[in-house]
């Protein structure tokens, strides 16, 4: 045992200190498992080691199979056009689209309103024409920006910092002009994250040192109240429509789901036991419907659920395949959130980063589409127009017509690198959240 | 692959935040610091879930994580800690996603290699784990926390303190309370030959 502990622990405590740390001692690693996880991390180690050589041979089938799908297109549009005269020329088409979508995109005609992202213990946010991003705190004064979460207007931004694992709420404008506190002296512990009110007056956070605690507070850092919960919370609580009472991923003693309880720890009910993800459900922006998204490992399957809750009816709108039984290899899902109207939803699916995709789903039901795979942190931007996402450490962004798509878009548009950060985290700590100019846009034809 | 035989005569003296940052370009360096530290990260993982297989398999995401981040080690802290704090957020994202079973299934999973052992010395150490695991479950989580990083991982106070946002003296009132409420709310001190 450390002595400096032993030393500094009451005469009494010590029997007790002795008998953990004899059980301590008695935890051997096991020989061969020593053996194998350090053959595997010299194994990562060396492929890391070889960018030069292993990029060359990463690169060039991609590339290939580019350049051969180009062909593919081009020979059958030729095709096509030649045998239906008429038709507009292929040369031109295409690119002025895409440009076409660019130039109103970075104009600001559409999809306006900053992109805020959180990665890597940073928050930042989209410059005036999207062409690159401005990191907040560049003079990391808060230790983690660890996320985010637009006011409900979407012209405040406020940013979840823990220094030195005491976690504040900082607010900024739609500019991303100087981080200010929200507490002047905060004594929360570390803040995992925080929600808006629906009337933009109150937040909502948790910390993940207690995890039976939420902590209510006014936006202007007044009002700070405690709430005890009789159970466990995994992620941040949302305000039910009615403010009344929030919603969360929790567990009681029985098992883990989404959960309803009043402001004051009450009357707690249990929505699902099959949500697994503390971003897994949204209301929709009227407040007449949650959805969320169950995770069926007995049928091995995933369902996107809405519920009305004036009548309580809930309808599966999409399902898409799992796989049955346990363990950290399932694939999840993440980030649900739904389009201003109330028409659409986006979330993402999978497992890790590769192998993860976004999904675009129609409250009406019909087939759930990808839209993109390798990709997560999807986020609709206020006119409905774009949906922007994360892929391989870059933001995209894709153009969403008005009409319901039964397949994936045009090519996105690469909207700009991700901030490096501040330390590596697990990407499914990557968030995405548009904020909204002064004058909303309206959705466009 | 490199072995330990090797590193070991390698780097006998190089703290291990130097050693950090050579590991950086060094795969020898970061084998030292893997050998030096996998009791530890192993033993945090099977206090917490009880059963070997997750204590492995949480065991190889911690050290994976800290490959892939080793660059982000500035050397300014504790190597030990910003290793066991990667450990502490693999062990939460572990029981976020497993929030409806069962912590620690008891029994013959509990990993107590004793192959040099008798038979009778062997179960008696694995129902003395057995219960040390149940006890600790039994008081407040970071109670339980600061416990099993300073006895199990085997932080000073101030390292554990840097893995749970809290001071050195908060962290010794975690641990002088967490010992009490062990001695007197759990069977354990039953258990204790109080002399």
């Amino acid at each position: 045992m450390n002595k400096e502990i032993l030393n500094q622990i009451p005469a009494d405590e010590q029997p007790i200190a002795s008998k953990l740390d004899s059980a301590a001692e008695t935890m051997k690693v096991p020989p061969t498992f020593e053996w194998k996880l350090e053959t595997q991390l010299m194994n990562v180690y060396k492929t890391k080691t070889q960018p030069v050589h292993g990029w060359y041979i990463k690169i060039i089938r991609p590339v290939g199979w580019a350049i051969l799908a180009l062909c593919g297109v081009f020979l059958l549009s030729w095709t096509i056009r030649y045998l239906i005269p008429g038709l507009p020329s292929a040369a031109g088409e295409s690119p002025s689209q895409n440009i076409s979508f660019e130039a109103r995109v970075r104009a600001g005609k559409i999809c306006t309103g900053p992109v805020a992202v959180a990665h890597n213990f940073s928050v930042s946010l989209t410059n005036q024409d999207k062409t690159g991003f401005v990191i907040l705190d560049e003079q990391e004064n808060i230790g983690e920006l660890r996320s985010l979460a637009w006011s409900p207007n979407g012209q405040q931004l406020a940013v979840i910092g823990n220094t030195t694992g005491s976690g504040n709420i900082y607010l900024t404008d739609s500019t991303g002009d100087q981080l200010r506190p929200v507490l002047p002296n905060s004594e929360l512990g570390y803040l995992m994250d925080a929600a808006w009110s629906r009337d933009g007056k109150l937040f909502i956070m948790w910390s993940a040192q207690n995890n039976t605690v939420v902590y209510l507070m006014n936006a202007d850092g007044t009002g700070l109240v405690e709430i005890q919960l009789d159970m466990q919370i995994f992620a941040t609580p949302q305000f039910a429509p009615d403010g009344e009472s929030i919603v969360f991923y929790g567990a009681d003693s029985s098992s883990s789901g989404l959960f309803e309880a009043k402001l004051d720890g009450s009357q707690i009910r249990k929505i699902s036991p099959l949500v697994e993800d503390g971003s897994g459900f949204a209301w929709s922006q009227d407040g007449s419907r949650l959805a969320y998204i169950e995770m069926d490992r007995d049928l091995g399957e995933a369902r996107l659920v809405v519920e009305e809750i004036a009548t309580g009816i809930k309808s599966v709108i999409a399902k898409l395949p799992g796989r049955k039984g346990s363990g950290s290899w399932l694939p999840e899902s993440a980030n649900l959130s739904w389009s201003l109207d109330g028409k659409m939803l986006t979330f993402e699916f999978g497992g890790s980063t590769t192998d993860r995709a976004v999904y675009l789903a129609y409250a009406d039901g019909g087939v759930p589409v990808k839209l993109a795979s390798s990709a997560h942190a999807p986020a609709l931007s206020a006119d409905g127009n774009c949906l922007a996402y994360i892929s391989d450490k870059q933001v995209f962004l894709l153009d969403l017509p008005g009409t319901p798509l039964t397949s994936p878009t045009a090519m996105p548009l690469l909207l700009a690198d991700l901030p490096i950060g501040r330390a590596i985290a697990d990407f499914r700590l990557d968030k995405l959240g548009w904020g909204s100019e002064k004058t909303p846009a309206s959705k466009q034809p | 692959m490199t072995t330990l035989m090797t590193i070991q005569t390698q780097y006998p003296l190089m703290d291990d935040a130097r050693l950090a940052h050579q590991a950086r370009a060094d795969p020898e360096a970061f084998a030292e610091l893997y050998h030096r530290h996998i009791t530890s990260v192993y033993r945090y993982h099977l206090a917490h879930t009880g059963n070997d297989k997750d204590a492995e398999d949480l065991t190889s995401q911690t050290f994976m994580a800290a490959l892939e981040g080793i660059r982000s080690y500035r050397g300014t802290g504790s190597y030990a800690a910003w290793l066991m704090g990667i450990a502490s957020r693999k062990r939460a994202r572990f029981f976020r996603r497993s929030g409806d079973r069962p912590e620690v299934p008891l029994d013959a999973a509990l990993h107590v290699p004793t192959p040099s052992l008798p038979t009778d010395k062997a179960a008696y150490q694995r129902l003395q784990m057995d219960q040390i695991l149940g006890a600790l479950r039994n008081i407040s989580r970071d109670r339980a926390e600061a416990l099993i990083l300073c006895f199990f991982s085997g932080l000073s106070m101030l390292e554990a303190g840097l893995v749970l946002g809290k001071s050195e003296g908060a962290v010794k009132m975690l641990i002088s309370r967490g010992l009490q409420d062990l001695r007197t709310r759990t069977s354990l001190a039953l258990e204790v030959d109080y002399e």
